[in-house]
């Protein structure tokens, strides 16, 4: 075997113990290096911006303990922004381990302590709402008949925040975090086709590709495309979190896989050139 | 079973369900709309019910395993043992945030799980891009600078230093790939409107399984 066939064909080993390298070292010590705000995510930004103080919110978490690592700090740093604009949060879960990452978001933002928010008045959660585009097609239809209590047990008619919610007009925004495609489609139907509302979304980066039509068209609003999308957040609301020190690891991990494509291509066409070289 | 119970009153009963779900979406019609709300509703408790019967199948599917000594048994009961855990601990200690014995087992146990599982993907594809992106023809040349520059403007260090990288990826999202997946979904919307109208007029029956 030629030396550029060695190196064409390195060892899984030796790759990914190197990209495990290049993930360890700025997890441990930051660079701190530069990023540019993308435009999906200003777009998310400017459109929760322009909403005026006391907008309804219908805030969806559709993920759980997979997609939290990229969507958690999605949510921490979405629900930053609208508190401290004052907007008024009715979130829900259509991912079954929703109620287990409400917590645990909430535990980051501090509502109460941060921004003065009460429970009830400023903000409510609904729990996990079986049924995908069926639970949407209910809570923006009639929350009043679809959900009868909030995720403590209070009867959702003593909610002064629900009180305010008379049909599918009163939201100003539908926001939305999830690793499922069905999820992330349905809040388009549902909220948008069915009742023109604006409506933001924010996805796993694989799957950013997909739903990136409906931001063209004007069917969502804004996205915030993974951890990329979280990080940008984070910078525009000026809550630093965990998404931001992410993106040292992300640039270091895709520059190793970049100079490994170089490396297979390079070897691929040493071995061939030599080949042909050896032959004639 | 009679045919009319397994064969007709189901499709009876999707017929009388489409036919309101469509009024619904066109029409402002008080009754219909309250009709549907309720059916709307009934579908929230169908599907959490659903979730229910899944855990007895689970059961069900993995006793069996258990029973007959099937592959990987050993890992089916411990499906089913952390499965009972759960349940008991979530239902004899409260909602999740109010106990820290719940809360324990899943930010100990399931978060991490979750995590690594969806994360240990980046190896495979960083393997995957090693091995596969390699110019070997014209085609995968195209595929091959599609990806680079993607992944350029993917990662954050690169558009931040040299912004061109930034635009020519949106450029690729916006014109060549949001224009084939816009394609596919006008292709799988109208498919499904078909699927719809089929399903409705009880041209559709796979959901009725053997019926």
């Amino acid at each position: 075997m030629s030396a550029w066939e060695k190196l064409a064909a390195l060892p899984r080993e030796i790759v990914l113990t190197i990209v495990l390298i290049a993930m360890i070292v700025p997890a441990i010590r930051p660079f701190g290096l530069p990023i540019m705000v993308g435009k999906m995510s200003k777009d998310w930004y400017n459109t929760v911006d322009s909403l005026p103080e006391g907008s309804i919110v219908l805030f969806d978490i559709g993920f759980g303990s997979g997609g939290y690592p990229t969507l958690g700090p999605c949510a921490v740093a979405a629900l930053h922004q609208m508190f401290e604009k004052h907007l008024k949060i009715i979130i829900m879960a259509t991912a079954l381990e929703g109620s287990m990452m409400y917590p645990l978001i909430m535990e980051k933002v501090k509502p109460e302590k941060n921004y003065g928010a009460v429970y009830g008045k400023d903000y409510v959660f609904l729990g996990y709402i079986a049924g995908a585009q069926t639970a949407m097609a209910a809570v923006l239809g009639d929350i009043h008949t679809a959900v009868k209590e909030d995720y403590y047990g209070t009867p959702i008619d003593q909610i002064p925040l629900l009180k305010e919610v008379k049909g599918p007009e009163s939201y100003d925004l539908v926001a939305y975090l999830t690793t499922d495609g069905g999820i992330a489609e349905g809040w388009v139907y549902q909220a948008y086709s069915r009742y023109k509302l604006t409506v933001v979304g924010g996805f796993l980066s694989m799957m950013t590709p997909s739903l990136k039509p409906y931001y063209d068209a004007g069917a969502l609003k804004g996205i915030l495309d993974g951890i990329k999308g979280a990080a940008d957040m984070e910078y525009m609301t000026h809550h630093p979190g965990d998404a931001l020190r992410a993106t040292d690891i992300l640039s270091a991990t895709q520059t190793i896989v970049l100079i490994f494509i170089a490396i297979g291509n390079i070897s691929y066409w040493g071995a061939r050139l030599s080949k042909k070289e050896g032959e004639s | 079973m009679s045919e009319v119970v397994r064969k007709y009153i189901p499709l009876l009963i999707t017929f009388i369900v489409g036919v309101i779900a469509v009024l619904d979406f066109y029409t402002t019609v008080p009754a219909i709309r309250g009709t549907f709300t309720v059916l709307k509703n009934w579908g929230i408790v169908v599907t959490a019910f659903a979730l229910g019967v899944g855990a007895v199948n689970l059961f069900r599917v993995h006793g069996k395993r258990i029973a007959e000594r099937g592959e990987l048994w050993p890992l089916s009961g411990w499906l089913l043992f952390m499965l009972i855990v759960f349940v008991v601990v979530g239902l004899s200690t409260g909602k999740f945030d109010a106990s820290w014995q719940y809360k324990w087992i899943y930010n100990a146990i399931m978060l991490p799980l979750g995590a690594t599982m969806y994360s240990s993907l980046c190896f495979y594809m960083a393997m995957g891009a090693y091995k596969v992106l390699r110019i070997r023809n014209i085609d995968s040349l195209f595929l091959f600078l599609t990806a680079i520059f993607v992944v350029f403007g993917n990662t954050p260090i690169f558009p931040a230093a040299f912004p061109g990288f930034f635009y020519t990826r949106e450029w690729i999202f916006k014109t060549i790939i949001s224009g084939a997946y816009r394609g596919i979904r006008i292709g799988v919307g109208i498919g499904a409107v078909v699927l719809g109208i089929r399903t409705i007029l009880g041209l559709e029956r796979g959901y009725l399984g053997r019926a």
